[in-house]
């Protein structure tokens, strides 16, 4: 009996605990692909600029584009009127800024967005959550990048004209897997490098409230639809391409078009689990 | 996903374990409970009606025992569920939530399957459902449980905890792995110690650990993938004492509750009790400090995954007002919290006790934050704050003193007096950042009249005021029971110290129920006020609602 006891107390004890020292060990560069053609994860960063916490999200997100390159797609899509609205008085200056859009109002009722920041990490289920907390986007991202990619997508092409204010681009899809389902494509237009006023709860009491906040990522607004349109039939096979040219004039709340980007993804349409779940994204810069 | 075959074919396949492992004829026992509500609008209260206009919740247990072999399912419905419920990831759909078999043979009882289970109070390891908040963290796996000889109790498991419910149990990732050893001395040992079993005095002795797996995928930080914790309790108890003490430490589990910080966590409680005949004596103390311990550090809130739980030391209240506004909610990650109860029962006879006694209950408990310190530029060994043991904060979360006297007039006539003094900072324990702290007075006049063996009247007179959140509220309840089937009741919430008039609401819901043996039917109209209802310091967001409500519950 005393030999059983301490067998089964040795064995619970050494098995039991991972004790760190020293969570953060050296980052290492971009973390490429490993073998064959694994997925480009779309995180959309549900933040706004009175939204306290927002700010350590967008720099998590950040941290994961240097960990994954080009192989995670980030946007940041403003929405709530608690977090997001502009605060009066209008036109003083201090969080005039009103960063939502139609799309973004639109995703935070379809995902039953509730408390910011939450993120949408190819609108894929991560412990039954789809709008993730902060503190789980790295699990979430992990748990999805290195999956084989069942489309591959990309932007080329890509011409903007200051004239008439429009991008021109085209948007490719190769199968390289089977799919699970008729994938619609949408388009968003994303601008970074925005000034202005950002609520920051890691700041010392009575410095919480930045001027100069460096907004990036920002959905300016979903091209085509906000749910996308059809791209990819059902009955698409391995080996197939599909192409998308299209031409839009840009939303008129973007500030500067050299900051902006294009942000292409498929996703699927059927109902059921995987509604809605982002299949592949791409990201291409009007400035590369 | 279960499907209607599945379903079937789980069920065949438990019918033909029982015929496998039975011995003999055995028994087979059941209950069925189901609370529906059809929903309307009201915009007044901010009630919305879902598009499917109708919820429903329902369970059935079937329990099969024959010699030493136990076994049982219980099957689920939410379709859908009632609004509000549960208290954390969806329940949806139908299909069985809990099936298990138990063996027993020579001092060793084998489970496998779904079980509940605690280690102590609960500091380390708790498993349990509290179906009225939809707190439900059901393990699934193998469970054994050992008497290797008179006295020593030991147990042991590995299993996945139930996150939610969609056709079936929807299980967490993490996995949980835990032993438990308890050895009473006195049974143990009675030759060692003879005074205390001659005298019925005993100490208990436990000690416990708790461990859970789950990977780490994180490519930012590295985290621990196997988190322990440790507990040890003591028990001693007399013909008058109880008391009762357990500690709990947790090796570094940054989790999303406590913003991924590597402070281990730990917990101190004591409790102890003096009772004798007319007056009980009861003080209890703890400690929380970073102790929420779940097997998913992603988990979708704080009422998922569940590996341990926290008991409050705030007394739960059952009158409307103080039960539905300002109940406490135990705070986790960080609190220290102090009781105390007095109850005196002055004799029959007596000047003051009259012909039935008067009892007296004085009551008082309080709650604070940690005395915590941040750690600035915290970026080599995240530990987030530091803090001394046991030591209160500032901040107060929670105080309440309350008092009761109740006298019985007559064999028709009991009247219950009750006065309560709270402090409740909302802005915490409901999670309403920027809202004053809230500073109530609650009085409560309760009385039965018995108008013949078969007829008693029940009614709550109550007022609590505040000129904090939606200001004074009374309520007035009246309970008429017809024995041995029928009873009808009436309530109305007022809240008549709302800042505006349109705040000045009224809440008025009315029931009439039957019973007959083991079967019982309650039926409802009315509004429900949006708010939370806790049990045990776990409470869960109760929206508006307007309907028809219907409850039956039975047993075979």
């Amino acid at each position: 009996m005393r030999i059983l006891l301490s067998s089964f107390l040795a064995l619970a004890l050494l098995s039991g605990c991972d004790i760190i020292d020293m969570p953060k060990g050296e980052q290492s560069g971009p973390v490429g692909p490993g073998s064959g053609t694994t997925r480009r994860v779309l995180i959309e960063d549900c933040t706004g600029h009175l939204c306290p916490n927002c700010p350590q999200a967008a720099e998590i997100a950040e941290q994961l584009k240097d960990v994954y390159g080009d192989r995670l797609v980030i946007v940041a899509v403003h929405m709530s009127t608690t977090f997001a609205a502009p605060q009066a008085p209008i036109g003083d200056g201090i969080y005039d800024d009103d960063f939502r859009t139609a799309a973004g109002n639109q995703y935070e009722s379809m995902f039953q967005v509730d408390g910011l920041p939450k993120g949408l990490i190819d609108r894929t289920p991560y412990s039954n959550l789809i709008p993730i907390p902060r503190l789980s986007w790295s699990s979430a991202v992990a748990q999805l990048i290195d999956q084989p990619a069942n489309i591959d997508l990309w932007i080329d092409s890509l011409s903007y004209n200051s004239g008439t204010n429009t991008v021109t681009a085209t948007v490719n899809a190769a199968i390289l897997n089977a799919i699970p389902g008729p994938q619609n494509l949408t388009i968003y237009l994303t601008e970074s490098h925005i000034i202005g006023w950002q609520e920051d709860n890691r700041l010392p009491a009575g410095q919480q409230n930045i001027p100069d906040y460096e907004f990036n990522h920002v959905l300016r607004g979903a091209l085509n639809n906000p749910l996308g349109e059809t791209f990819i039939p059902a009955d698409a096979q391995v080996g197939d391409t599909l192409v998308n040219t299209f031409s839009y004039v840009l939303p008129a709340n973007v500030l500067v078009p050299n900051n902006c980007s294009l942000v292409a993804y498929v996703y699927n349409t059927d109902a059921g689990p995987e509604q809605y779940q982002v299949q592949e994204a791409a990201e291409r810069k009007f400035v590369p | 996903m279960h499907s209607p075959i599945r379903l079937a074919t789980t069920l065949s396949a438990f019918i033909a374990a029982i015929g496998l492992f039975a011995q003999g004829p055995g028994e087979l026992h059941g209950n069925f409970s189901t609370d529906a509500q059809l929903y309307q609008d009201d915009p007044q209260i901010g009630a919305a009606k879902p598009p499917s206009d109708f919820g429903l919740n329902a369970w059935s247990n079937l329990n099969y025992r024959s010699g030493n072999f136990l076994a049982g399912v219980r099957f689920e419905s939410y379709e859908p569920a009632l609004l509000g419920y549960p208290a954390g990831s969806p329940y949806k759909g139908t299909g069985l939530g809990f099936r298990y078999a138990t063996y027993s043979v020579n001092d060793l009882e084998v489970t496998v399957g779904n079980f509940y289970e605690q280690f102590g109070q609960g500091l380390a390891f708790r498993s349990y459902e509290e179906r009225a908040l939809g707190v439900d963290n059901a393990m699934d796996g193998v469970r054994l449980k050992f008497n290797p000889d008179t006295g020593i109790y030991l147990k042991a498991f590995v299993g996945r905890q139930r996150l939610a419910f969609d056709d079936g149990t929807v299980k967490g990732d993490g996995i949980v792995r835990g032993i438990d050893g308890e050895i009473s001395l006195t049974e143990a040992f009675p030759h060692l110690f003879p005074k205390w079993t001659e005298n019925g005095h005993n100490l208990t002795l436990g000690g416990s650990f708790v461990s859970k797996y789950q990977a780490d995928l994180d490519p930012l930080l590295e985290l621990p993938e196997n988190v322990g914790t440790w507990a040890a309790r003591a028990n001693y108890t007399t013909a008058k004492w109880n008391i009762y003490s357990e500690y709990a430490y947790k090796i570094n589990d940054p989790n999303g509750s406590n913003n991924n910080i590597y402070k281990p966590g730990q917990a101190l409680m004591a409790n102890a009790t003096y009772s004798v005949r007319g007056l009980g004596i009861s003080a209890g103390a703890h400690t929380y400090d970073n102790m929420v311990y779940q097997s998913d550090r992603g988990a979708p809130s704080l009422f998922d995954l569940n590996i341990n739980y926290l008991p409050t030391l705030a007394k739960e209240h059952t009158y409307n007002l103080p039960a539905t506004l300002y109940p406490y909610a135990t705070q986790p990650n960080g609190e220290v919290a102090y009781q105390g109860e007095i109850f005196y029962m002055i004799k029959k006879g007596s000047k003051l006790g009259g012909k039935y006694g008067t009892k007296l209950t004085l009551n008082w408990s309080g709650a604070w934050s940690l005395d915590s310190t941040a750690i600035p530029n915290d970026t080599v060994h995240y530990l987030g704050y530091t803090t001394k043991f046991f030591s209160m904060g500032e901040r107060q979360y929670f105080s309440d003193f309350n008092a009761e006297i109740r006298h019985k007039f007559s064999a028709d006539w009991e009247v219950a007096v009750t006065y309560m003094n709270l402090v409740y900072d909302i802005a915490t324990i409901q999670g309403h950042p920027g809202l004053p702290v809230v500073y109530a007075n609650i009085y409560i006049l309760d009385g039965i009249h018995n108008f013949n063996d078969k007829t008693s009247l029940h009614f709550e007179l109550q007022q609590l005021t505040t000129k904090q959140d939606q200001g004074s509220w009374v309520t007035g309840l009246a309970e008429l029971t017809f024995s041995p089937h029928w009873f009808v009741a009436a309530l109305d919430q007022y809240n008549y110290g709302g800042s505006v008039e349109t705040e000045q609401i009224h809440y008025p819901i009315a029931n009439f129920g039957y019973i007959r043996g083991g079967s019982r039917f309650t039926f409802g109209y009315g509004r429900q006020r949006a708010g939370i209802f806790c049990v045990g310091g776990v409470c869960r967001v109760v929206p508006a609602a307007n309907g028809l409500t219907a409850s039956i519950t039975t047993t075979f």
